[in-house]
């Protein structure tokens, strides 16, 4: 292992996953010295194990999370546990933002803006796609904001997409390929993607843009150094309390150790990035670092997972694709109040046509809860060749009172645990009721002879260390510099004011890639 | 990484291995399955919660006895959370998870022992289906475990990963498994 620097370097980074290794590439490519501390193992493709039970492995975080509220949060199955975070099993769905996405409070009088229109971000989103690959056609999304045309072609569409497209179009919607970070050609040394459906367990051959694939091989290239099973416990700051001036972590044999550095980078997921900072708190930020506004563990957000399933008479081969599915759908998706009537706010938009195996949170057992004995059995035969299924991903609003604070539980290195207290708005909970009926509407126009849905879940988290334009109600500033301590740096959905209706990764590397530029640019101000 | 492994070498990589069990003093290496026939030792639960939970499993997810719901469960309880393949780490509940699965056995006991005078596992088929019918609708009176569905939902799920989620149950579904990498065990710690 290598060892970790005893002299101040230039940047460190906590966390090893989407955000930490974009920012890791683009410092040591710029000459920085970085260290990358990861509080989980090492992982390499032979972990990946073809399983749903293997693949629990790699999630979950390495200190527990406690989860209260309505609607929990859902950290085990949404976070990362090991080197790549979340973005080493991520289902590489990378739709952008809408530019209504930006300016919520602006346009609808409710939720925060974002510190940046869309068009600020573009070039960022048109670099990564670039820089990651995804596959798609550009042409046919007509829903796709302004952007360059996706570097790889459409992903293959099956029996089972072909069918649910069906649907959407007798009901007068139009579907796209959906656009994935996944190789459908050789990219960059990348082999094109097999399809066999294992993406919950991680991508071994390097077909899925991720942490391990994109950005970590670059960094150590660049001269970066990546220490896993290094648990940051501290952010430190100088006397003054106006700088950060490096970390204190734990070693995986127990020592504990200081890592000195002019920038810390923090991206270590939405969960632990607050926590972090809370217990991070000194005279100076009494409230935790980078808390003067009182908004740090405020704002967090889920997707709404609206999962549909059905069966058809024709065959539709579903344990294959790609689990983040085949084709997207994002009818109304830029009027938030289409579904006012029914007390609805928001946006979303359909993945359609997963790759589903037998079992796991998401596969075919667990569709149907109320079925058992024969009945089970007799289902699942019939249905591993028939099943169907979409989900929707559903905006939920931002509210101050969904937020992380610190538990009285400490974990064995004697941080306060997380604790995330999470409760869905009732427009949110509308929105999703909206999307439930019309995605049933969608499967019975595509002939399926049954259609069911099942509860309401909590996919992606954002929020907690939001950026804004005023330090007053926001963490960061649009690059994610954290209005208080001007070198400490935030990646991640974290940062995310409002959630909007697409999966977050690509929107986070865009920010990273943005931040990073801006702080390349920027060095001297920053670290003062 | 410096480069990424072909398909072909992923899979000769991944050899089909099996759990590593302490039986009669020795080490041996069992399936969960032959495990639970050879009487391997639980090393969390009792065996009247053992009991309880393959009666509950095979009623909910037959096959569930014989492909070794007990030894699956029993294996994951004991060992470290990072290594833990139960979806319950998925479903917001704090670890450690082994007071979950104790309270909610016992609760179903208890419930059973209250209508009829006898464990769950010695039920007739329908007053142990019943009983199921009213955990699933969260209507068993006296209940002390945890929410009745959702205790329901967990093992049903921890019966579907091993009739569904191994090799073998694939090949039963008659559907292809199709690795990219073997699993080295159906779910153990790699040997």
């Amino acid at each position: 292992m290598t060892a970790l620097p005893t002299e101040k370097i230039d940047a460190v980074i906590v966390g090893s996953g989407a955000a930490g290794s974009h920012f890791a590439a683009r410092l040591a490519q710029a000459g920085k010295r970085v260290a990358i501390l990861e509080a989980g193992p090492a992982r390499e493709n032979k972990d990946l194990v073809s399983s749903m039970l293997w693949a629990r492995r790699l999630k979950g975080g390495v200190a527990p999370v406690l989860e209260t509220g309505k609607d929990t949060v859902g950290y085990g199955f949404n976070s990362g546990h090991g080197v790549g975070g979340s973005s080493m099993h991520h289902y590489g769905v990378w739709p952008r933002l809408h530019a209504n996405d930006f300016r919520v409070k602006t346009l609808y009088g409710r939720g925060r803006d974002w510190p940046m229109a869309y068009a600020d971000l573009r070039p960022y989103y048109d670099r990564v796609q670039k820089e990651c690959g995804i596959a798609g056609d550009q042409r046919m999304e007509s829903s796709q904001p302004p952007g360059a045309p996706y570097p790889m072609p459409r992903v293959p569409i099956s029996e089972q997409g072909r069918i649910v497209g069906h649907g959407f179009e007798a009901l007068g919607m139009k579907v796209s390929p959906l656009p994935l970070a996944v190789t459908t050609r050789a990219f960059k040394g990348r082999p094109p993607c097999i399809w066999d459906g294992w993406c919950d367990a991680g991508c071994p051959i390097g077909a899925l843009a991720n942490a391990q694939t994109v950005h970590l091989p670059q960094a150590r290239v660049a001269g970066a150094t990546l220490h896993p099973e290094t648990e940051v416990v501290r952010i430190l700051t100088d006397t003054s309390g106006q700088r950060a001036v490096g970390v204190e972590a734990v070693t995986k044999d127990g020592q504990r150790v200081k890592v000195m550095a002019d920038v810390v980078v923090l991206a270590a997921f939405t969960i632990q990035n607050p926590r972090l900072l809370l217990a991070s708190a000194t005279p100076q930020h009494p409230n935790g670092l980078a808390n003067s506004s009182g908004a740090l563990g405020r704002f967090i957000t889920t997707h709404g997972a609206a999962p549909i399933f059905g069966l058809h008479e024709k065959e539709t081969t579903p344990g294959f694709g790609a689990l983040g599915g085949q084709l997207l759908n994002q009818e109304h998706y830029d009027d938030k109040n289409a579904h006012a009537e029914q007390g609805a706010f928001g946006s979303y938009q359909w993945m359609i046509a997963h790759a589903i195996k037998p079992n796991g949170l998401l596969g075919i057992a667990p569709s149907r809860p109320d079925l058992r004995g024969k009945a089970l059995s007799d289902f699942m035969q019939r249905a591993t060749r028939h099943i169907i299924t979409m989900t929707g991903v559903v905006e939920e609003e931002a509210l101050a009172e969904n937020r992380v604070t610190l538990s009285p539980r400490k974990d064995a290195l004697g941080v306060p645990l997380a604790t995330v207290a999470h409760t869905s708005s009732k427009a949110s909970v509308a929105l999703w009721d909206a999307a439930v009926a019309v995605g049933l509407k969608v499967f019975k126009a595509a002939g399926a002879s049954e259609a069911w849905h099942t509860n309401r879940a909590p996919m992606h988290i954002m929020g907690g260390t939001v950026m804004g334009k005023s330090p007053a109600d926001s963490v960061t500033n649009s690059y994610g510099q954290a209005h208080d301590l001007p070198n400490l740096f935030i990646g991640g959905a974290g940062l995310f004011p409002t959630a909007g209706g697409v999966n977050p990764t690509f929107t986070l590397h865009a920010l990273a890639a943005r931040s990073v530029e801006y702080l390349l640019a920027n060095w001297d101000s920053a670290v003062g | 990484m410096s480069a990424h492994p072909t398909r072909r070498e992923v899979l000769k990589a991944g050899g089909v291995g099996l759990l590593t069990f302490t039986l009669g003093g020795s080490l041996v290496k069992l399936s969960p399955a032959q495990a639970q026939a050879a009487g391997v030792p639980l090393a969390v639960l009792s065996q009247e919660e053992a009991n309880t939970l393959a009666a509950l499993g095979e009623r909910l997810v037959p096959g569930s006895r014989e492909a070794g719901v007990v030894a699956f469960v029993d294996h994951q309880l004991a060992a470290s959370p990072a290594d833990c393949m139960l979806m319950i780490q998925y479903l917001g509940v704090d670890p450690p998870f082994t007071p979950f699965y104790r309270e909610g056995l016992a609760a179903l006991d208890a419930a059973a022992q209250a209508r009829h005078k006898l464990p769950f596992a010695k039920l007739e088929d329908a007053p142990a289906e019943a009983l199921i019918d009213a955990l699933a609708e969260g209507k068993v009176d006296g209940w002390t475990g945890p929410p009745p569905p959702f205790f329901y939902f967990v093992v049903r799920n921890d019966a579907c990963d091993v009739v569904y989620g191994t090799v073998k149950g694939f090949a039963a579904l008659g559907v292809p498994y199709a690795a990219h990498i073997m699993p080295p065990s159906e779910w153990g710690e790699p040997s």
